[in-house]
């Protein structure tokens, strides 16, 4: 038995003819169920606890990364398979998942590849993508033996699950897999100017697959997990393997 | 080791020149360290210290090829390649080691296998002894003689 989890913004007009096309397709395919629409006033946690005692086996996300990271603090807690399928903008989760926007997304849901991922853990917050952490002067204190301490002026501080954006050749070395128990801290010296052009991208670059973190700073800094909520330094990141059964699509980054 | 991109897809912790690593950086696979580390540095595998690298730390690896400038012992199980750009001051030791010319090296250095070989002690055994000195003296006596 499916439940389908609908965003607040997707009550705006615009996306009804999308989410028309997604329900006609689910139905087409045969795996059509209940649908809920998530608003600031309905507690997702007795939502899910309800729905799961009522018989619910598969709860599938309609909607973009936030919706995602938002159902995931919750469905940690819970044995259940979540689905995705993401319909309007910031959904570079989805794209890591090999999940097609909108309507095709269903044939994903439909075919069922079920894998175990790993959840990142920031404090009691959990994330599934990255954190990003806003500041330069702050300490990583690794598997409590050794600290790294970025000495540029500017340095773009990722700990990732997936692959970010900026990683460039990095996938195919074997990093940023979520099902190999280990995060990657990323850590990239901003370039600007024509400087970006004459320099070596990969060789500025480190990266440090580890398990246990604490991240301190002189000055308070921003932490951004999966690029929704925001955390202040010090913070404790550490994974949490096998932790979520996801669908995911075969064009996956994994 | 670490000469072609097929050999890079081993690599698993990289160390960039804008970062700097303090206390036991231990990993289980691949380093590449370009930038700055103090305390000591160990892995099961691979090691590569870039030209730009500058190492405060003992270091214990598998095999190891050092570019850079090494304050610190050196203990390599397998193969350590010295490049022409490095600085090493610290005793090193090493199954087997390859040094470029121009390289610096300052300290003590073991490379091989400190056991002595067979043949070595083959050749121990077969020194004369105190005991046998007097008879060979005794011969050449009756040599001199049977001459005269």
């Amino acid at each position: 038995m499916y439940l389908y989890l609908y965003d607040s913004f997707l009550n705006q007009k615009k996306y009804n003819n999308q989410l028309a096309r997604i329900e006609t397709r689910l139905t087409d395919l045969g795996i059509n169920g209940k649908i809920s629409r998530l608003s600031p006033l309905r507690n997702i946690q007795e939502l899910l606890a309800d729905e799961l005692r009522n018989g619910v086996k598969t709860v599938v996300v309609v909607g973009n990364d936030k919706t995602l990271n938002e159902v995931i603090n919750i469905a940690a807690k819970f044995d259940v398979i979540f689905g995705l399928i993401p319909v309007g903008g910031e959904n570079h989760i989805a794209s890591s998942l090999g999940i097609p926007i909108g309507e095709e997304a269903c044939n994903i849901i439909s075919g069922r590849i079920i894998k175990k991922l790993d959840l990142g853990k920031i404090n009691n917050t959990y994330f599934l993508s990255d954190i990003k952490i806003a500041g330069d002067q702050v300490t990583i204190e690794c598997e409590d033996h050794y600290k790294i301490m970025p000495q540029a002026s500017q340095s773009e501080i990722s700990i990732c699950n997936f692959k970010p954006a900026l990683a460039g050749s990095f996938n195919q070395n074997g990093y940023f897999n979520p099902q190999d128990g280990l995060l990657e801290i990323f850590i990239q010296p901003i370039v600007s100017g024509m400087s970006k052009f004459f320099k070596k991208p990969i060789m500025a670059q480190s990266i440090i697959p580890i398990r246990k973190i604490a991240i301190d700073s002189k000055q308070s800094v921003s932490v951004i997990t999966d690029g929704q909520k925001v955390l202040k330094t010090p913070v404790k990141i550490e994974i949490v393997p096998k932790k979520l059964k996801l669908i995911v699509g075969k064009s996956r980054e994994f | 080791m670490f000469k072609n991109q097929d050999e890079i897809r081993e690599i698993e912790t990289i160390i960039g020149p804008s970062v700097q690593v303090e206390g036991d950086f231990i990993a289980a696979g691949d380093m590449v360290i370009e930038g700055t580390v103090s305390g000591k540095i160990t892995t099961e595998k691979n090691l590569r210290i870039g030209p730009g690298a500058k190492i405060f730390a003992s270091i214990s690896a598998a095999n190891a090829s050092i570019a850079g400038e090494v304050q610190g012992n050196i203990k390599v199980k397998e193969n350590l390649e010295i490049a022409e750009t490095a600085r090493i001051f610290g005793d090193v030791k090493t199954g087997t080691i390859s040094i470029a010319q121009g390289a610096t090296l300052n300290g003590r250095c073991q490379a091989g296998d400190d056991k002595k070989s067979k043949f070595e002690k083959i050749d121990h055994h077969s020194k004369p002894t105190e005991k046998e000195a007097p008879i060979t003296e005794e011969l050449e006596e009756v040599v001199d003689e049977q001459l005269n």
